[in-house]
């Protein structure tokens, strides 16, 4: 198989494979978390749960009050940030990108400057290194990290850095670096559903039937 | 019906993209070098993902100097020094006038302006053979 | 800078700046510094006088001509044709006067002569499906004239993208079986000149490359000179510039489109092809197909012609994704049967349920 049928490969049957574990998965996931069910909750609720519950949804992405965690573990806390935020840029902001989006579900909006989308690539990088580098670092986030943290860090960086590789022709021809980064996009989309890496669907839900959780018990957020 | 009649705006890419003012840096280092060394130098412009605009603006920058070549050799060539002394703007043609490529030069005379040692001799030769003719 | 090169083409009539000025613009299309282009000026000026042309054997195998008719218009006639002057072509189908039997033995004698020095070029792919039936030269398949010509060649040229990787004839489901120069003979210097049709400077500059050294020129993985096909379209495209700043044409009559900007959402395939079309250009250096408003096919790729469809961007599925609802449908069942057996556990727990008793607590 030559550079050019390894690209069309990704881009064709790969692809197909991929979205169609990414899709089976996401589903399978969802239906099985929200049918779960809970036993009847018989007791009255101290506050209104559901107010509390959209309060921490939002509550949950601002620094607390006081800054504890800010102050507590910074580099996770603005790490994290950093690349969440510079992933949603150069993932939704990159005008190939918009185009693949368009031509799979329809939907188009202006993108960035492709030097503005490398600069916040760039930044994603460094802030995904840090953030390992502190795990590894710090002998209890070591001592907490199983091999699904690892794994599922791996997964997400390596679509940053072989898409960024790709755009400056670093090590290997374009064609070939190509082919990589979609490849590597695909392993994220296949691995997505059955890792931590599900909280991108669950983690609003999650939040809010937290705050709704605690609403009810009393300890309004 | 003329050109004028399709609705195509004429000169597509015709907006300037910013790489022609990096390049007047890079004439004035070759420049330099010249000055420093006598080495000359040569900037290929097709190699440059430059726009009509920005060559023209790049041109326009440099000037017009006092000296125009104009070599005939397979198509027109020019060789004009720009409005900076020692800076050259090469063109060659082919015989159907298209650019084939395009030069700027930084050298006292460009090397294809100056007669090789081995034309002079035929061009000597040439002339003795004129003069003995003549008795 | 002298040398036998020079007298020849002072017979010609060709003026030692001439060949200089046509070494700058080889250079510059070989996409070589301009200071090579003096240095290629010297090497080849001082390339010894061969005592007699080179012999050319051309083979036309599944094609379509359209190379043969790329190199016939070379743009520097008098300096290129001078190259050309400067072998022998002695077998070439659609140029010679000679045919039949006479074309033949022209081939047999040119192949006797110069056995182990004639240069080989092909154009066309190789059919492999019927026995080679479905292209036969002189009652020959192309398969058995390929092996007998390039058993004596030098070096072998494939002219084209079906000559160096099969091109359209091999394009999906590849009815007659057809493969590359490469994929029949192993054991002979083989460089690839793809493009459908191959840009005719690259043809010449690999000759000239030939003539002066006597070896083919630096080639890349896929056997192509690096010289030509060092960099995909899409870097030395004067539309870059709009692709870095997010300004891409639409559809092909839209303002973008106008204004020139840049063609990757319209299918291009510049950023995954290499090949020299954006310096060197076409017919003369008068446009190529970026500056006349297409995208570019990657016709100089392998399987370009099976790369996804020409009007897709890079960025698009190569296929329509097919698996969509088929996946949903089965992820949901999976869903379902995994939250049914989740229920079925948790009632089986409830079942299981045992009141705590007094003898429990004392235990």
């Amino acid at each position: 198989m030559n550079e050019m049928q390894f690209l069309t490969w990704v881009r064709g049957t790969g692809l197909n494979i991929a979205v169609g574990i990414f899709l089976l998965g996401v589903i399978w996931r969802l239906i099985e978390i929200y049918s779960l069910g809970r036993k009847k909750d018989l007791s009255a609720p101290r506050n209104v749960p559901g107010a509390s519950g959209w309060h921490t949804v939002f509550r949950r992405s601002m620094p607390p009050k006081d800054m504890g965690m800010v102050k507590k573990s910074p580099v996770s806390y603005i790490g994290g940030y950093v690349f969440h935020i510079g992933l949603a840029v150069v993932v939704f902001l990159f005008a190939p990108h918009i185009k693949f989006i368009e031509s799979v579900v329809g939907l188009s909006w202006p993108g960035l400057p492709s030097q503005f989308v490398d600069l916040v690539a760039v930044i994603t990088i460094a802030a995904m290194v840090v953030v390992l580098a502190d795990r590894i670092n710090k002998p209890v986030k070591r001592y907490l990290s199983t091999f699904e943290d690892w794994f599922t860090w791996t997964v997400t960086f390596l679509p940053v850095l072989t898409g960024w590789m790709a755009v400056q022709h670093l090590l290997l021809p374009y064609t070939t670096m190509l082919a990589l980064h979609i490849l590597s996009v695909e392993i994220l989309l296949v691995v997505l559903p059955f890792t931590k890496l599900f909280h991108a669907f669950t983690v609003w839900g999650s939040r809010y039937y937290n705050g709704a959780v605690n609403g009810h018990k009393g300890v309004a957020v | 019906m003329s050109l004028a009649d399709i609705p195509v705006i004429q000169g597509v890419a015709s907006s300037l993209t910013g790489n022609a003012p990096i390049l007047l840096r890079e004439i004035a280092e070759h420049l330099r070098r010249l000055l420093d060394c006598g080495e000359t130098a040569a900037i290929d412009l097709q190699a440059l993902p430059l726009t009509p605009a920005d060559r023209a603006w790049l041109r326009e920058r440099l000037g017009n100097g006092e000296i125009r070549v104009a070599l005939e050799a397979e198509g027109q060539s020019t060789l004009e020094e720009t409005g900076c002394q020692g800076v050259w703007w090469v063109t060659h043609h082919n015989e159907k006038g298209a650019v084939v490529s395009e030069f700027i030069e930084t050298a006292f005379v460009p090397e294809l302006v100056k007669a090789h040692p081995d034309d002079v001799q035929s061009g000597l030769e040439h002339l003795e053979l004129l003069i003995s003719d003549l008795c | 800078m002298q040398g036998p090169l020079i007298d020849t083409l002072a017979r010609y009539g060709v003026s030692r700046r001439s060949f200089l000025k046509y070494c700058a613009t080889l250079a510059s299309m070989m996409a070589l510094p301009p200071s090579a282009g003096r240095a290629m000026a010297e090497a080849m000026a001082a390339a010894p006088a061969a005592a007699k042309r080179p012999s050319v054997i051309w083979l036309p195998f599944q094609e379509c001509t359209g190379c043969t008719e790329s190199i016939t218009r070379s743009h520097s006639p008098s300096i290129e044709g001078m190259i050309f002057d400067m072998v022998s072509l002695d077998y070439q189908e659609t140029l010679m006067a000679a045919a039949g039997h006479q074309a033949e033995e022209a081939l047999h004698n040119a192949m006797k002569e110069n056995e182990g020095k004639y240069l080989l070029i092909v154009d066309g792919s190789v059919p492999l499906g019927l026995d080679g039936a479905y292209s036969c030269i002189a009652g020959k398949s192309n398969l058995e004239a390929l092996k007998e010509v390039a058993k004596g060649a030098a070096a072998i040229v494939a002219m084209g993208s079906c000559a160096a990787y099969g091109g359209i004839p091999k394009a999906n489901p590849n009815p007659t079986g057809a493969v590359s120069v490469s994929d029949v003979i192993k054991d002979k210097p083989i460089i690839n000149i793809p493009g459908c049709p191959p840009i005719p400077v690259v043809m010449t500059g690999v000759l000239a490359h030939f003539l002066t050294f006597g070896s083919l020129p630096e080639m890349d993985k896929l056997g192509r000179p690096k010289a030509f096909y060092g960099e995909t379209i899409h870097d030395r495209c004067y539309r870059r510039p709009f692709y870095d700043q997010g300004k891409f044409a639409k559809t092909f009559d839209d303002e973008g489109a106008r204004k020139g900007w840049c063609l990757f959402e319209l299918g291009c395939k510049g950023p995954v092809t290499y090949n020299a079309c954006a310096t060197v250009k076409w017919n003369g250096g008068t446009s190529w197909p970026v500056e006349s408003g297409h995208g570019c096919l990657g016709c100089s790729e392998p399987d370009f012609w099976d790369g996804g469809g020409f009007y897709k961007a890079l960025s698009m599925p190569a296929d329509p994704l097919k698996v969509v609802a088929g996946a949903v449908a089965v992820g949901a069942a999976a869903g379902v049967a995994v939250s049914f057996a989740n229920r079925a556990k948790k009632s089986g727990a409830k079942g299981g349920h045992e009141t705590t008793t007094l003898a429990d607590l004392e235990k």
